[in-house]
């Protein structure tokens, strides 16, 4: 499946704003199923200072800076991305899930040495045991890490109100919790609580998701903007993607742009500025699927 | 000093009435109440001074920090937050032998903590070979994810390295606390040595005395080489959170003695990927930053976005190698307690050494074992957060009540990755004098270390502090506490290091007109405004208190009604003697001026201008000698006794202006002519002039004659009297006193002479546009100083027919206050336009 997706941040500030410094987790990086043909940012006005690099999870993150007075910041994120569908596991075949916490403990091989720091509390995401008593009810003892995780994401589909008035992204996760109400992000956040509370490894996917659709295919939720679901450590397998805002395992129509601890770790765009003092934003996001032959011409 | 007989210790009286105690060891004597040799010369020789005299020195000690402004600010202190640094008189003494041990091991560790920092930031292999578990680094909030990768400056990870030390009572040396972020403590160290080697100096100096100065020769040799470019002659910055901060006082210490610029974020920015210095004169380069802001405060963009004491950018600064930051964004990570429970592993696995000099015992509560002893060993051990966080304070578990227990058991056992449990020390005592004689105190010794090529140079000796008193474990300045200077003893005299590094080649000579921040420039300017304000206010005070003292209950002073609403006036402190109610202050005089002088609350007080001068001089403190900063120092006392009864106000007053006089002699003197003097004298001149101004309009329009005695008043507040007398030798007349104290330009105190003096200034700073035309302070000033010079004398003080004032002086003058505010103004929007704070863009989906 070949996607062209466009991601357009544009702010406008009531004062000049005299010089700017900017973070962005706009560039997909590639997959074993995810190929990224095309990617690259235009920034207006133009940056002083535009640096690439891999941050510590290994996405692809842009520094750059505009020095002159300006009154409105345009970033577009243009990619192109081959994806390939990901077949689903047998999610009853996975280990049960306390054996994989104690297995998260004990086991010193790389996956697991490395899954460790996302059993941790995160900047977004700080555990306790009523997150714990929520997720308990999808994991009954000895039941396969994976068909539980995937019952747990159906709970939160079920139970929880997709709801963009409610929350910000400083909205807590308890607060989420509480009023069972907010956006894929806070669904993600609430999930991955939930999953770090009983000592297993989750992490926090961003990225985009076609929503156009298709034949026998509902239309997902998560238009004109970017999305985010969740990722789980299963031994063998490594990590396995779930999205509580659909209720679905990701495949070849969510795009991956970026993965960490939890949103801090992967905003898209974020900046300090001099100046400014009030600013509007704008955000639009639209992924098109690409027949194959067209891109081939 | 002499000293008579060496080995009678029995004989000291110190000696025997110093108690013992079993269960910790003393560093003076050993547990047989002998004294140890090494402090029989020392302890001898105070003895011999006598009570009296220790007593005066440990005065003269206590006098000498007040005057410098050691200060060590305590944050939840009501008391204006500074608080005097005390120094006890007996140095902490130890042995060159036993230092060499010390010393071998703060050399292994510091190299040992350099690999590990330089691993965790790099390759991480320590974790993926298990040699450390994850959570021990990935729960820290020390570990900076964005640091990672990031290569340090030069070779070294950690340049900077403290530990603090305690000695358990079988005699062995402990690791207790290691520093690695931004340490403090070396500053202060060394004003110790310095007052206590002027309070002892012939004890200081028979006892030969390892000397402090190359460790700072070192730092500033080790921090020059960081430099990426530019390594002649780096500019380096010390970055202050600023006089808040609780150890401030060594902040500003250290640039000056070090020869770095102090600065705050807010003077840096970070454009085309580096570190600028934002000065009056322009932008300059910054080269390298020792900081003194805890690493996730230095950048807004990529660590904590809430900072305001920080660089936006400056991480990406460092990333791309173009300013070296001391020590590296992320060292925090080191301050882990549970890091020293895997310490010895870690030194043979890195090293292949042993770790000579063993931390405090620690278990980790991540692994189950350790947690297991921990939780059934509450009672022996302290417990401790991994990083210092609120909820969760070091608590000795001896101490707990049935209840705490319970609920710090569920806590740990919650997140046992958080805790570690360590061994209770019994820290060592040391003598300070204490009623005449000597008692024994717990001490903390803080060690300090830099890098130098592939090792470290260990400060020889360090700051020791003590604790209030012997059954008080905690030694913390925040919590008070007295400090103790440490004397490593030498076999022999050492020789004499001068801190200036011998040059390798000619330098070359430089007549910089000083790098001063925007921030600098307003403070200085406000420090000349204040000082002026102060002293002319105080000269107006003085007058008035004399002539209510010296009252002739006989006959009426008509001039000293007029003089007090001069005070109102000037002060602005209405409604005073002018506004509602003026009759009942009239009655009660002596009541309301003495409010105007002391009430700290009342904006125009006394008082509260002293408060602003204290505070503008508090943030300029490396910008002024230590002579000039003497002067001023502690002016915001002189008031603070309340009720404020007369005779202490005209004294307080006399000494004011005796010590403002000193002040403005000092500055004109010693500073050089940079930008920092320009804005300091344009403060002083501007304010001055506004004071000779206002108090012509509040006297001078009115028409009525109010007689001999307020011309001389007038003469006697601008300090002109003198000056008259000589050339008129007359009782005062008006326009002989109106043009003395406005239109001469010969004249230092007259209006006119200062709008000559800014006039100079103005044209002397540097300008932001290279336009044709004159400024707007250029402007203001000419026309001020033009106005003056084209004014009739004579048609200034004619009062027309008909009226009851003199119009054209109140034209003038009113004229002229309006110039010197919009110049001032000027001078603001020019040159200290106060940075912009960053704020954060918010990406909401």
């Amino acid at each position: 499946m070949l996607y062209r997706v466009k991601h357009v941040t544009h702010y406008r500030y009531s004062e000049p704003v005299s010089l700017c410094h900017n973070e962005a987790h706009l560039l997909p990086r590639s997959l074993s199923h995810q190929r990224c043909l095309d990617a690259h940012l235009h920034i207006a006005p133009r940056p002083a200072v535009y640096h690439e690099r891999k941050d510590f999870f290994g996405n692809r993150v842009v520094y750059f800076s505009i020095e002159e007075s300006h009154a409105t910041l345009e970033v577009t994120a243009s990619s192109e991305m081959q994806l390939s569908p990901i077949p689903v596991p047998e999610l009853g075949a996975t280990p049960p899930w306390e054996h994989v916490q104690t297995l998260l403990r004990h086991e010193e091989n790389r996956g697991a040495l490395e899954a460790r720091q996302f059993v941790l509390d995160s900047p977004f995401v700080e555990t306790d045991g009523s997150f714990a008593e929520y997720a308990r009810a999808s994991f009954a003892p000895g039941l396969p890490l994976l068909a539980a995780v995937h019952d747990l994401m159906r709970r939160i589909f079920t139970e929880f109100t997709y709801d963009p008035e409610f929350t910000t992204i400083a909205t807590p996760v308890s607060e989420v919790f509480a009023h069972k109400r907010g956006v894929c992000q806070d669904f993600a956040h609430f999930a991955i609580a939930c999953l770090r509370s009983l000592g297993l490894a989750a992490r926090y996917v961003s990225g985009y998701l076609e929503t156009m659709p298709r034949d026998g295919q509902s239309q997902l939720i998560g238009a004109a903007a970017s999305h985010a679901w969740v990722s789980v450590y299963c031994p063998q397998l490594g990590w396995v993607d779930f999205d509580p805002t659909n209720d679905l395992m990701p495949s070849d129509r969510h795009i991956v742009v970026a993965w960490g601890r939890d949103y801090s770790d992967v905003t898209p765009l974020k900046g300090t500025i001099l100046g400014g003092v009030e600013h509007k934003l704008k955000v639009a996001v639209a992924v098109n699927r690409v027949e194959e032959n067209e891109s081939g011409a | 000093m002499s000293v008579d007989s060496p080995q009678s210790t029995n004989l000291l009286r110190f000696i025997t009435e110093y108690p013992t105690s079993t269960s910790s060891y003393d560093e003076m004597c050993s547990a047989t109440e002998a004294l140890r040799p090494h402090w029989d010369y020392v302890i001898r020789a105070l003895e011999t001074l006598g009570a009296q005299e220790l007593a005066r020195r440990t005065h003269e000690a206590k006098r000498l920090l007040r005057e410098n402004g050691v200060t060590y600010n305590v944050y939840d202190d009501p008391q204006g937050m500074a608080r005097f640094w005390e120094l006890d008189l007996v140095p902490m003494l130890v042995t060159s032998q036993e230092w060499s041990t010390i010393e071998r091991g703060l050399l292994q560790r510091a190299e040992l903590l350099n690999l590990i920092l330089a691993d965790l930031y790099g390759p991480r292999t320590l974790i993926a070979r298990g040699l450390l578990p994850p959570e021990v680094v990935h729960a820290h909030p020390g570990f900076l994810l964005p640091c990672v990768g990031v290569r340090p400056a030069g070779t070294c990870s950690l340049p900077l390295y403290t530990a603090d030390l305690a000695r358990a009572p079988d005699g062995s040396v402990w690791v207790i606390g290691d520093r690695t972020q931004a340490p403090s403590g070396a500053g202060y160290a060394l004003e110790n040595r310095i007052v206590l080697s002027r309070v002892l100096p012939s004890l200081y100096r028979d006892s030969h005395v390892h000397r402090l100065a190359l460790f700072f020769r070192t730092l500033r040799t080790t921090l020059s080489a960081l430099a990426p470019q530019r390594r002649d002659n780096p500019r380096i910055v010390l970055l202050t959170p600023g006089p808040g901060n609780e150890t401030y006082f060594e902040h500003a210490y250290l640039a000056n003695y070090l020869g770095f610029l102090l600065v705050q974020g807010s003077d840096l920015a970070v454009r085309d990927g580096r570190v600028w210095l934002s000065t009056v004169g322009g932008l300059q380069p910054v080269d390298v930053i020792l900081r003194r802001v805890d690493d996730t405060f230095c950048d807004p963009l990529e660590l904590r976005a809430d900072s305001l004491l920080g660089i936006p950018g400056l991480l990406q600064a460092a990333r791309l190698g173009q300013v070296a930051v001391v020590n590296p964004l992320g060292s925090s990570v080191l301050e882990n307690p549970a890091l020293m429970a895997f310490l010895p592993n870690l030194a043979r696995q890195l090293l292949g050494q042993d770790l000579r000099l063993p931390s405090v015992a620690t278990w980790w509560c991540g692994s189950e074992e350790e947690r297991a002893y921990v939780l059934t060993h509450l009672d022996s051990l302290v417990i401790k957060p991994i990083f210092p966080h609120p909820s969760t304070a070091t608590v000795f578990g001896a101490r707990l009540s049935l209840a705490e227990r319970q609920r710090l058991t569920e806590q740990i056992r919650a997140q046992p990755h958080l805790f570690v449990g360590q061994e209770h020390v019994a820290l060592s005592t040391a003598p300070v004098l204490s009623d005449g004689g000597l008692a024994p105190r717990p001490l903390v010794l803080r060690t300090f270390l830099v890098a130098r090529d592939d090792s470290y140079v260990v400060m020889p000796g360090g700051l020791t502090r003590v604790s209030p008193s012997l059954d008080n474990w905690i030694v913390s300045n925040q919590r008070g506490g007295v400090s103790k200077d440490t004397w490593v003893l030498a076999s022999e005299p050492e020789r004499d290091v001068s801190l200036l590094p011998a040059a390798a080649r000619a330098v070359d000579v430089i007549r910089s007109r000083g790098e001063v921040p925007g921030r600098v420039a307003d403070n200085l300017f406000w420090l000349g405004r204040y000082a002026e304000r102060a002293e002319g206010t105080a000269r107006l005070l003085r007058t008035v208190l004399m002539r209510l003292v010296e009252a002739d209950a006989t006959r009426e002073d008509t001039s000293l009604p007029v003089l007090l609403r001069v005070v109102t006036h000037l002060t602005t402190t209405y409604p005073g003697f002018v506004g509602e109610g003026a009759e009942a202050r009239f009655a009660a005089l002596e009541d309301e001026v003495l409010d105007v002088i002391g009430n700290r609350q009342r904006p125009g007080s006394l008082q509260f201008t002293l408060t602003g001068l204290t505070l503008a001089a508090r943030s300029v403190r490396d910008r002024l000698s230590d002579d000039s900063w003497r002067a001023i120092n502690g002016l915001a006392q002189v008031f603070v006794e309340q009720p404020l009864q007369l005779s202490v106000a005209i004294n307080g007053l006399e000494q004011l202006i005796f010590r403002l006089a000193a002040f403005t002699g000092l500055t004109t003197e010693r500073m050089s002519r940079g930008y920092g003097w320009h804005f300091l004298d344009m403060g002083r001149r501007l304010e001055r002039a506004l004071f000779g101004s206002g108090l012509l309009s509040a006297v001078c329009i009115s028409a009525e004659d109010s007689g001999t005695a307020l011309w001389e008043a007038l003469l006697a507040i601008s300090d002109n009297l003198v000056t008259y007398r000589r050339r008129y030798r007359s009782s005062p007349q008006e326009a002989p006193v109106l043009d003395l104290l406005l239109l001469d330009e010969g004249a230092p105190r007259a209006v006119g002479y200062q709008l000559m003096r800014l006039q100079e200034h103005v044209t002397a700073l540097p300008k932001k546009t290279v336009l044709s035309h004159r400024s707007s302070e250029e402007r203001a000033v000419l026309e001020a100083l033009t106005m003056l010079r084209l004014a009739d004398l004579d048609r200034l003080l004619l009062v027309p027919p008909g009226k009851e004032e003199r119009e054209a002086l109140d034209q003038l003058l009113s004229r002229l206050g309006y110039l010197l505010h919009s110049l001032s103004d000027a001078i603001t929007l020019s040159y200290f336009r106060q940075t912009e704070l960053p704020q954060q863009l918010v990406d909401i989906q």
